[in-house]
């Protein structure tokens, strides 16, 4: 369900791995903690600097990029429950209130979900938030025609009878077929306060979802379709002022004079405005932040380019303020089991693979920790080692590969392994990848073609199954910490992210009996069996638990990654004065 | 060189004329008494003769263009070649008498070896097509330029048509269902049919270009007085094209060869640089600065030598080409 979109920057960093997810326990790892140092204070502008021409999307039913929700969710638009600002991995993944009291109340085994709003919430007109709004806005994912692009959980969790033709009986709020399903599953409380959610099963973390900008309140006389996605309706304690787009273009944000500090307790909108600068290349941003002229010591970018790493991690002066932190994404191939059915040859291609050479290639200990699967560390609960490099594949296999062992798999499979066809975004880095992997599987006789793909289409392409080849370059991290956002996603057929065509009955009945275990732990055990599965059946080759290194301008406050996204804590910086 | 090739050759043919000299001849003579072509020559033939023979010297060498070798790169420091990256890198860090070019970042290819393997590529893709452009460009310029009429009306419009193109464009549009067209008509798989598809996009977007010069010298051949003799004699219009009116054009089109060549040179890393060009891993120009301006602060010989080569390359040919039109056309001489 969860659609993705390949985030540019990322793209050119370590491959197109990094979709669009959010949340994450964030954070393990040796970092250099940074930020305040200083009581924060209200004031002053940060500049963003971004090496894309424009927001993926603005419209919140649209935004499905980790550091876009982060952004948008800390400065224009509120939702009914969101992330506590923090650094800490536990904290900082910990659900708190925002545009609603609690953090919900659930009844009927976690099936009924209802959220109380605030007083005194308005949106930037003036008019008060109520629940026909945050309503009205959950009902546009449904219109998928229009309103493409985020993540869909209302319309799989949601109880609203599918469409024998396909999708959901409901069809959005601008067809309005199927409305009556819609609003028996979504009800307002006749004062305008109170919003309830009936669900098709029982969703224990439900309120985890609901920190989704896609649960967020959009007034249905401003909804513009399509086009809403240029200015959305401010909720939050910033309103956008400008949005040009392209390089050169600026997204200026100003304060939302209707915004109350007194309702919402959440957000501490620290900076006066924010000024978002487009299509900046991604060398000069680097340059500009390590030079620091007093004009850029209050900007702030995302991830520093491979080239800059040296030079930022061996100079004591950026001592403190980089960061180097897990990010929430696993990087991985995954392996397209319609077209390598035999599981020795996908034994083989896991055995033969060198993982060391491709971290090199990606940026060495700045690239991240080997992956023995696709749940991490930072997950908490659901993460048990899967032993995938210690004997899970039948022997040890090393970082360097075991060619031996690989060999040995192809005599034993008893049949030639197809020509591996391998797609990747067309990038320098990702080319230099493809070379390791054609070298890699070669030595143990395994015919590799490197297929490279224009990196704004590349998951279009690689979504086709028609067009997806072999072997398959992709990243995935989880919506928030349950690996019910892994899981189901990657391995099941009606995961939106299912790179690997993996369609197996018993699996899927597995994975189906573990969405709706109530008790925690016992669910957490269940993913770690079905990730440990996945692993041994060899739906994907995990390489690696991926890192994430930033530099933030020398006078930016509060500048630490934030777990719940890896991302920028938006709605809790500001400028050192 | 107001007298037509024919009457030289003619003159030439009788044996007892001691001081007869083929224009080719001549043009060399010429061409022998400028330094700068001269220099430009030598230099061009020692980088052909590297390309030609880039096994025989990496093996010499011990070098290999495709062997990955993390030994030399530093794991803890972004995987960037050992020495390089740290506050007191110099310019030539990553460089040593094993690998004089330094090593490719993040896989410690050896950069000499690829920059030697790249030059063939681009040598062979430059040289089939401009071969092709030239030989298009002649035929269609003389067909054009001598029927005239409807002929004339019909590949100018041609020309118009391809000339109007985006030529970028259409050559990253079309690449993927192309090179698969190409494959499927029995061109092998990979990089065969990809070095295929650009040769021949660069030859079908480059040859309206000498086909319109050539043009031009047509339309005044034709009504020289040779010209009619031939007519009058009853030649076919086979022999008077190919045998009277293109020995005359041999400057022109042999100038336009010389000029077109290194463009292509750099277009093919143009292209290869944008990802159309040649699959990893095997090495192109294009590819290895593609990958190297990212590094350009912290290992700037990455950058530099490999960019120096190419523009090398490019001057010489540019440098050998000017030396053959002053050669062959010397009322065009540069004051």
């Amino acid at each position: 369900m969860a659609k993705v979109s390949p985030v540019v920057r990322t793209a050119i960093v370590v491959g197109v791995g990094a979709l669009a997810l959010a949340a994450c326990g964030g954070g393990g790892g040796g970092s250099n903690s940074t930020s305040s140092g200083g009581t924060p204070t209200k004031g002053g502008t940060i500049q963003y600097l971004t090496q894309s021409e424009q927001f993926d999307k603005v419209d919140p039913q649209r935004v499905y990029t980790g550091e876009d929700l982060a952004f948008f969710n800390g400065t224009i638009e509120r939702t009914l429950t969101a992330y506590k600002f923090s650094h800490d991995a536990k904290e900082g993944t910990s659900v708190v209130p925002d545009l609603a009291t609690d953090t919900g109340r659930q009844s009927d085994g976690a099936k009924t979900w209802e959220f109380t709003l605030r007083d005194g919430v308005t949106f930037e007109t003036g008019a008060a938030i109520t629940c026909a709004d945050v309503k009205y806005g959950v009902s546009r994912t449904f219109a998928t025609d229009i309103i493409t692009g985020g993540p869909t959980y209302a319309i799989s969790m949601l109880d609203i009878p599918d469409d024998p033709k396909g999708g959901s009986a409901y069809k959005g709020p601008y067809v309005k077929t199927g409305q009556d399903l819609f609003d028996k599953a979504v009800t307002c409380s006749a004062d305008g306060k109170t919003i309830t959610f009936h669900l098709k099963r029982p969703v224990p973390d439900f309120n985890y979802t609901t920190t989704l900008l896609a649960f967020s309140p959009v007034p249905q006389a401003a909804d513009t379709g399509e086009k809403y996605d240029d200015h959305p309706v401010a909720s939050g304690p910033y309103k956008i002022q400008t949005y040009n787009k392209g390089k050169g273009g600026k997204m200026i944000l100003v304060r939302n004079d209707k915004w109350s500090q007194d309702s919402d307790p959440y957000r501490h909108a620290y900076v006066d405005s924010w000024d978002v600068e487009f299509g900046i290349d991604p060398t000069v941003i680097d340059q500009r932040l390590i030079q620091g002229a007093p004009a850029d010591q209050t900007a702030i970018s995302t991830t520093l380019e491979p080239q800059s790493l040296p030079v930022v991690f061996n100079d004591p002066k950026f001592a403190s303020r980089r960061t180097n932190e897990f990010d929430p994404y696993v990087r991985y191939f995954a392996i397209n089991v319609t077209k390598v059915p035999n599981l020795k040859h996908r034994m083989a291609i896991a055995a033969a693979l060198d993982r060391e050479a491709l971290r090199t290639n990606a940026g060495g200990a700045y690239a991240g920790d080997y992956a023995d699967g696709v749940i991490k560390p930072n997950m908490g609960q659901d993460y048990a080692p899967t032993q995938m490099w210690d004997g899970l594949l039948g022997q040890t296999i090393p970082p360097t590969g075991n060619v031996d062992y690989a060999k040995q798999l192809i005599a034993e499979s008893g049949a030639p392994v197809p020509t591996i066809t391998f797609d990747y975004p067309n990038t320098p880095t990702n080319t230099k990848a493809a070379a390791i992997i054609v070298a890699s599987l070669a030595k143990a006789g395994i015919t590799a073609k490197p297929n490279p793909i224009e990196p704004g289409s590349y998951y279009g392409v690689v979504f086709d199954p028609k067009k997806a080849h072999e072997l398959i370059n992709a990243g995935w991290g989880p919506d928030w910490p349950n690996a019910s956002t892994i899981i189901p996603e990657l391995f099941t057929p009606t995961g939106g992210f299912n790179l690997s065509q993996y369609d197996d009955a018993a699996y899927n009945a597995k994975v189906d009996a573990a969405k709706i275990e109530l008790d925690r732990a016992k669910q957490a055990s269940e993913w770690q069996a079905l990730n440990t599965e996945a692993m041994k059946n060899v739906v994907v080759v995990p390489t690696r638990f991926g890192r994430d290194q930033r530099l933030p301008g020398a006078k930016v406050g509060n500048a630490y990654l934030w777990p719940a996204y890896g991302s920028w804590p938006y709605g809790d910086m500001y400028v050192k004065q | 060189m107001t007298a037509p090739v024919d009457t030289v050759a003619e003159v030439a043919a009788v044996p007892e004329e001691i001081q007869g000299r083929s224009l080719s001849a001549i043009a060399w003579g010429r061409f022998r008494h400028d330094k700068v072509g001269m220099v430009a020559l030598v230099v061009l033939v020692i980088l052909l003769l590297c390309a030609v023979f880039a096994p025989l010297i990496c093996n010499l060498m011990g070098v290999d263009p495709l062997a990955l070798n993390d030994t030399v790169l530093d794991k803890e420091n972004g995987g960037v070649p050992l020495g390089c990256g740290l506050p007191d890198s110099g310019f030539f860090c990553g460089i040593s008498w094993q690998h004089p070019f330094g090593v490719e970042p993040g896989t410690g290819r050896d950069l000499f070896a690829r920059v030697l393997y790249g030059l063939r590529i681009s040598l062979l893709i430059a040289l089939s097509a401009t071969f092709i452009t030239t030989l298009l460009g002649s035929l269609f310029g003389i067909v054009s330029g001598y029927l005239g009429g409807l002929w004339d009306s019909a590949i100018g419009r041609l020309m118009d048509i391809i000339l109007a193109f985006p030529f970028l464009l259409i050559i990253l549009a079309l690449s993927g269902v192309f090179t698969q067209r190409l494959e499927a008509m029995g061109v092998p798989e990979g990089n065969p049919a990809r070095i295929t598809y650009l040769i021949l996009v660069l030859s079908i977007f480059g040859w309206p270009y000498l086909a319109r010069i050539v043009r031009g010298q047509v339309l005044s051949i034709r009504e020289r007085e040779f010209v009619e003799a031939s007519i009058a004699m009853g030649s076919g219009t086979g022999r008077i094209l190919f045998k009277e009116i293109l020995p005359n054009l041999w400057a022109p089109i042999m100038i336009y060869a010389t000029l077109t060549l290194p463009t292509y040179i750099a277009t093919e890393a143009v292209l290869s640089f944008l990802g159309v060009g040649v699959l990893p891993p095997t090495p192109t120009f294009g590819a290895i600065l593609a990958d190297s301006v990212n590094y350009m602060s912290i290992i700037p010989s990455y950058l530099l030598i490999p960019g120096t080569i190419l523009a090398i390359v490019v001057v010489t040919f540019n440098l050998v080409g000017d030396s053959v039109r002053d050669a062959l056309d010397p009322r065009a001489a540069r004051a």
